[in-house]
């Protein structure tokens, strides 16, 4: 259970950060804590919970995707636009922004895997396509949002506001299909290594576009319900959601290099951060100190996690597993494993004499 | 050449040790090379020759020994030192820049000679080239040589440095006879005029033709120095292999019945040539050979990892292996010799590691349940008795040979395989491991399965195997059975065989590439450093003509103007994006840096102030900006952060700091700073031109100084840049602190611009420049790109913004334009670098070797 334990761990660290902040939050500005700082906090971290689980599928297949913004810039912008504050034609609305979303998230994928563009420059033009149809529709200007969208977005489930239900409900299922299923044992596997992927017979491509696709629509969820929280939202409302998205990933511990990430972790990452703004805020310092919070914070994230990450591959090689696994009650057999390290050992030197 | 007497000691090593990750590669060897001899170096794969040699050169810094060389102690070396003293190296892997030209790679390796030669310098390279035998034309590009060109350029590198004591690692294997006779006559010349020189090689063959001594290392350790005349092959061999007992291996069964499951025929790739055979059910078939010689392409292509062309038949079948999954589909598993790279999944646990192929067996409606996983995987484990503290445990703890198992295990678990195939499974593997690998495959082929290993271990082909083919030069040159499968005999098939690369490795030959009739020329400009640069000239004044013709207005001078400005700014900070571009990284916080250059300025540049606060403000900018760059340097440079993560803490920090110091816009720049910096002639803005020349400089340095070499080196290839003798780091550091430095003066025109402290101008601008930085078709991955692209990447950035208010074309197509071009530009460019083969491609290449 020791890879479990330190998975959890993994996503643990943030876990105890966040607490700490809360705990540190309510002692020193209990005000940051306060029922109307947390109405306030709650809906805009669940938007960027989703961004951040999106974000953290392509991160996991050694991607980036800087077109968060556009993805939810364009989802508010129909949305509100296309009904014009008739309810009648939200859902209609929901149902093409949906569908742009995922052929814009299939794009993206086959672009990266097939023609082979890099993924940064990749989103980041796609980034720039879709905030073109978001100007075509809305001309950059304003519109009301449908009462019913407001309505049902102000609502709360149990007490928890929907935003954050939505964003439960995505983590949740996000987390569970990835450490749960097949597809995504593989969508894991694939993330860690594309060669020996590949060489497993594993359709790498397939699950970096599934990546795209599926950060794609949690966007849209995103860009839904940000239309719902703002009365009157902006054609720009998904340019404050790309640097924190990756914030969180690096937070929570998925390396941008890709591999093994945890959504969760990732979602504990976004929480984090919303709370740190809010903090900031009720401080009273400005807005623009929240930035420099921020970049300390994501600065302390990533350098606690590569260093730990360098430990931990320099304590494994020391550690040798020389214990036998035993399924029945076979008797261990072989000699020990010392002879094996060493010409493993040899084996890299080779490698790195090369 | 140095004259040095015959005989004196040139390269003395003492008691070198060398650990990695703890344990010892090296132990406590010595080694002295005289003067005027050609030493032989031989020992198996993984013995430590190449670290030894390594160790040598200051590519690698031994843990503890002490290193001389012609008489004089030397502390840390390294390679730039050790070209000082003397020191030339052939790596196997030539140690080139494969996006740089044969020029470029061969000034940067020679600097000093270069520099002697003066004027003459292109005459005197090319005239080392011929001497060689090497027919690549200076301004080629070095990836788009063959091997056996990039070998030859490699030792014309190592002669023309004039060693006093020259290395080379197995240089002859890619080498055909007639390139190899040649290097022999140099060696042997260099060696009378009193050179000393270091023969690494797998041929005795060689040793005998050649060298005066050889040492033998085993296991890290020294088996001894002996003159060549004085010992025999056998004796030789006996040291190179050692005492090691191999106990039994696993009995060898009869076959089961005559059915052949997999056939193989007139099967071609860029590697092999013409293999025809087939493995019979409950067969080990070995494939023998030097490593290098096609063998492992070969399975590689029955993988599906590999393009080949001809007929695969399993189980009777004609299967088409297009890919790695149509294999596996086939019932063909893979065993990658490159365990840790392309077999292990690094981060994973033993159980992920063992089902990721199978791991559907245990689903149910599509969610794996664990325990019977588990328990599967944990039967698998303690049958082929996998050492591990749990299944858990992340498979990086394990051993080799654990390892290795571990995905032998993946592969038992896959009931529908019908073929294994696998690349030295045994490689790095230890003793008691090894014969439970054995036994597994032998196991595997008494259930039924054509087993087929490829391995450069005589010894371990003859214990294990039912009949072995030989491969030389990407040939089946002989093939043993039964009582004919003998150490000798394969040794003797592996080492005598006069065939020579044909195809692909023929010095004539350049790599297969795209290079169709009809468009043979459009790619070769695309390929070029250049090509972009052209096709943004044609699309620039394309769009600049037609929005004439729809609009008189654009060209006034007044638009021309305001256009240049804006150009001028993009064009700076682009070029610093450029910089760092091209040393595989990207630089996120261009922007805001850009952005705190402007509020800096608001509080220095205002009116009324004497000139010495002005000038404090510029500096001012300058100090922070290379600051900000040398922490973006320093970040990256530590491998804790990536790039992206790196320049992305910059962003948020300095778009924070820029807030702080101006929540609102204020501040007004003062006029005479403003028009003293946007001041133009005639409709061109002097900063429009100071953007140009700036281009030109940088293109200049980029194509002919060290430090543009060394750029585009690192990024091309950071060890190959590290042997070539690029100070690598301070190639990295610097290019992050260039890149502050010109959005620093990106900043300035900017400040000039706006004309007040706004913190939120800068931001855009690092889309914008990483935008025009890939349309001047700068190559994301590194190592190629052009400043004077960049500039016109800019240009026609801002240019698309612009002609959108005269085409009365609504703001939306500003960001269409944008996106469409970032696609089409980097799509062709993609294309146009695609290093993979396709089917198509190799049978062209093919015919027209065959003709």
């Amino acid at each position: 259970m020791r890879l479990t334990l330190a998975r959890w761990g993994k996503s643990g660290g943030i876990f105890a950060a966040t607490i700490l902040l809360f705990v540190f939050s309510r002692i020193v500005e209990p005000r940051s804590l306060g029922g109307s700082a947390l109405a306030a906090l709650w809906p805009f971290a669940a938007i960027l919970v989703l961004a951040a689980v999106g974000q953290t599928l392509v991160v996991q297949q050694r991607g980036i995707d800087l077109s968060v913004p556009g993805f939810i810039s364009l989802t508010v912008v129909i949305v509100t636009h296309l009904p014009n504050g008739a309810s009648s034609k939200l859902v209609p609305a929901i149902l093409l922004v949906f569908g742009i979303s995922i052929v814009a998230g299939v794009v993206n994928g086959i672009m990266v895997t097939k023609v082979g563009i890099m993924p940064i420059v990749q989103t980041l033009g796609m980034n720039a396509v879709l905030y073109g149809i978001d100007l075509a529709i809305s001309h950059g200007t304003p519109t009301q949002t449908t009462t019913a969208l407001q309505n049902f977005v102000s609502g709360s489930v149990l007490g928890i506001p929907v935003p954050m239900v939505f964003a439960i409900i995505a983590v949740v299922a996000v987390e569970v299909v990835v450490k749960r299923t097949v597809l995504g044992r593989r969508f894991e596997a694939a993330g860690v290594s594309e060669r020996a992927g590949r060489a497993a017979g594993l359709s790498v491509d397939r699950y970096q576009i599934l990546a795209y696709v599926g950060s794609a629509m949690l966007y849209c969820t995103a860009g839904i319900l940000l239309a719902g929280i703002i009365s009157q939202p902006d054609a720009f409302q998904g340019d404050a959601y790309l640097l924190p998205s990756v914030a969180a990933v690096a937070l929570g511990g998925t390396s941008l290099m890709g591999g093994i990430g945890s959504p969760i972790a990732s979602a504990i990452g976004a929480v984090f951060l919303s709370q740190l703004q809010q903090f900031v805020l009720t401080t009273g310092a400005s807005a623009a100190a929240q930035n420099v919070v921020e970049a300390i914070a994501l600065a302390v994230g990533v350098a606690v996690y590569g260093v730990r990450g360098k430990l931990g591959s320099m304590l494994r090689r020391r550690r040798a597993a020389s214990v036998p696994i035993v399924a029945s009650d076979a008797p261990p057999s072989g000699p020990a494993t010392a002879g094996g390290m060493a010409s493993h050992a040899v084996s890299t030197s080779e490698r790195l004499g090369r | 050449m140095t004259d040095v007497a015959v005989d004196t000691v040139a390269l003395k090593l003492s008691d070198v040790w060398k650990r990695f990750d703890g344990v010892a590669a090296l132990k406590g060897v010595s080694l002295e090379v005289l003067s005027g001899e050609v030493h032989a170096l031989l020992g198996e794969n993984g013995a430590g020759k190449s670290t030894l040699m390594s160790a040598a050169v200051g590519s690698l810094q031994p843990d503890q020994g002490q290193i001389e060389v012609l008489g004089r102690v030397v502390e840390n070396l390294n390679p730039q030192l050790a070209q000082k003293l003397g020191i030339a190296i052939v790596y196997q892997h030539p140690a080139l820049a494969p996006d740089l030209s044969v020029f470029e790679n061969m000034a940067m390796a020679l600097g000093p000679q270069m520099r002697e030669h003066g004027g003459e310098a292109k005459n005197w390279v090319a005239a080392q080239l011929a001497e060689v035998g090497c027919t690549a034309g200076l301004n080629d590009r070095v990836s788009d040589l063959a091997v056996a060109q990039r070998q030859l350029i490699e030792i014309a590198k190592a002669l023309a440095a004039g060693p006093s004591i020259m290395i080379l690692d197995e240089p002859t294997a890619s080498l055909g006879a007639g390139d190899a006779e040649m290097l022999f006559s140099h060696l042997r010349r260099l060696a009378s005029n009193g050179v000393a020189i270091i023969y690494i090689t797998h041929r005795l063959a060689e040793v005998r033709a050649l060298c005066d001594r050889v040492t033998v290392l085993r296991d890290g350790e020294m088996r001894g120095t002996f003159t060549v005349s004085d010992v025999s092959d056998a004796q030789i061999l006996e040291l190179i292999v050692g005492r090691e007992v191999f106990a039994e291996f696993p009995p060898k069964a009869g076959l089961l019945g005559n059915e052949i499951v997999l056939e193989v025929r007139d099967l071609n790739g860029l590697r092999f040539h013409d293999a025809n055979f087939i493995v019979r059910k409950g067969e080990v078939l070995g494939i023998g050979g030097i490593v290098g010689n096609g063998q492992s392409e070969l399975i590689r292509a029955l993988a599906g990892l590999e393009t080949a062309v001809g007929t695969i038949e399993v189980n009777r079948k004609e299967v088409r292996i297009s890919g790695p999954g149509s294999a596996r589909d086939a019932g063909v598993v893979y065993l990658s010799s490159d365990r840790l790279s392309e077999g292990l999944f690094p981060t994973m646990s033993v159980r992920e590691n063992a089902a990721v192929s199978t791991v559907d067996r245990f689903a149910r409606f599509g969610f794996v349940r664990r325990r019977a996983e588990a328990q599967t995987v944990k039967e698998k484990s303690t049958e082929l008795a996998v050492k591990a503290s749990s299944i858990e445990a992340n498979v990086l703890e394990l051993s080799g040979g654990n390892q290795q198992k571990v995905l032998m295990s993946r592969a038992l678990l896959n009931e529908g395989a019908h073929v294994l195939l696998a690349d030295d499974p045994t490689q790095g593997v230890d003793v008691g491991a090894r014969l439970e690998i054995y036994r597994v495959l032998r196991r595997v082929a008494d259930e039924g399965v054509a087993v087929v290993v490829v391995s450069s271990d005589v010894r371990e082909l003859e214990g294990l195997c039912d009949r072995v083919l030989v491969v030389s030069a990407g040939r089946l040159v002989a093939e043993f059975s039964g009582q004919e499968v003998q150490e000798s005999r394969i040794t003797n098939a592996m080492l005598s065989s006069t065939a020579r690369r044909s195809l692909v490795g023929d010095s004539k030959g350049k790599a297969p590439g795209r290079t169709p009739r009809f468009f043979g020329r459009v790619t070769r400009v695309a390929k070029g450093d250049y090509g972009a640069t052209w096709a943004l000239a044609i699309i620039m004044v394309a769009i600049s003509l037609y929005t004439q013709g729809h609009n008189a207005r654009f060209m006034t001078s007044f638009n021309l103007n305001s256009l240049g400005l804006l150009v001028a700014a993009l064009a700076f900070i682009s070029f610093g994006q450029a910089c760092v571009i091209m040393t595989g990284g990207i630089d996120l916080s261009v922007g805001p840096l850009a952005g705190l250059v402007v509020v800096i300025g608001s509080f220095y540049e205002n009116s009324g102030r004497s000139v010495a606060s002005l000038a404090l403000g510029f500096v001012v900018m300058f100090v922070v900006s290379a600051l900000v760059g040398l922490a973006n340097g320093l970040m990256v440079q530590s491998k804790v952060f990536t790039p992206v993560a790196a320049t992305l803490v910059s962003y948020i920090a300095l778009q924070g700091i820029s807030l702080v110091m101006r929540p609102f816009q204020g501040g007004y720049i003062a006029n005479s700073v403003m028009n003293a910096i946007n001041q133009g002639i005639g409709a061109v803005p002097i900063a429009f031109v100071l953007a140009v020349l700036v281009a030109i400089a940088l293109e200049i340095s980029l194509r002919r100084s060290r430090w543009g070499r060394g750029l585009r080196a690192v990024g091309s290839d950071v060890t190959a840049a590290f042997r070539l003798g690029v100070r690598t780091d301070r190639s990295l550091v610097g290019a992050y602190v260039a890149s502050a430095l010109l959005s620093c003066v990106g900043g300035i025109m900017l400040m000039a611009q706006i004309g007040v402290g706004d913190p939120s101008q800068g931001v855009n601008y690092t889309l914008a420049s990483v935008t025009a930085v890939v349309l001047a078709g700068t190559s994301v991955f590194g190592g190629r790109g052009s400043f004077v692209g960049v500039l016109l990447g800019a240009v026609l950035v801002e240019e698309l913004l612009n002609v959108t208010t005269f085409l009365n074309l609504s703001q939306p197509w500003q960001y269409w334009f944008q996106g469409v071009l970032v696609f089409v530009a980097v799509g062709i460019y993609a294309r146009a670098q695609a290093r993979g083969t396709s089917r198509r491609m190799l049978r062209r290449h093919l015919e027209s070797v065959a003709a």
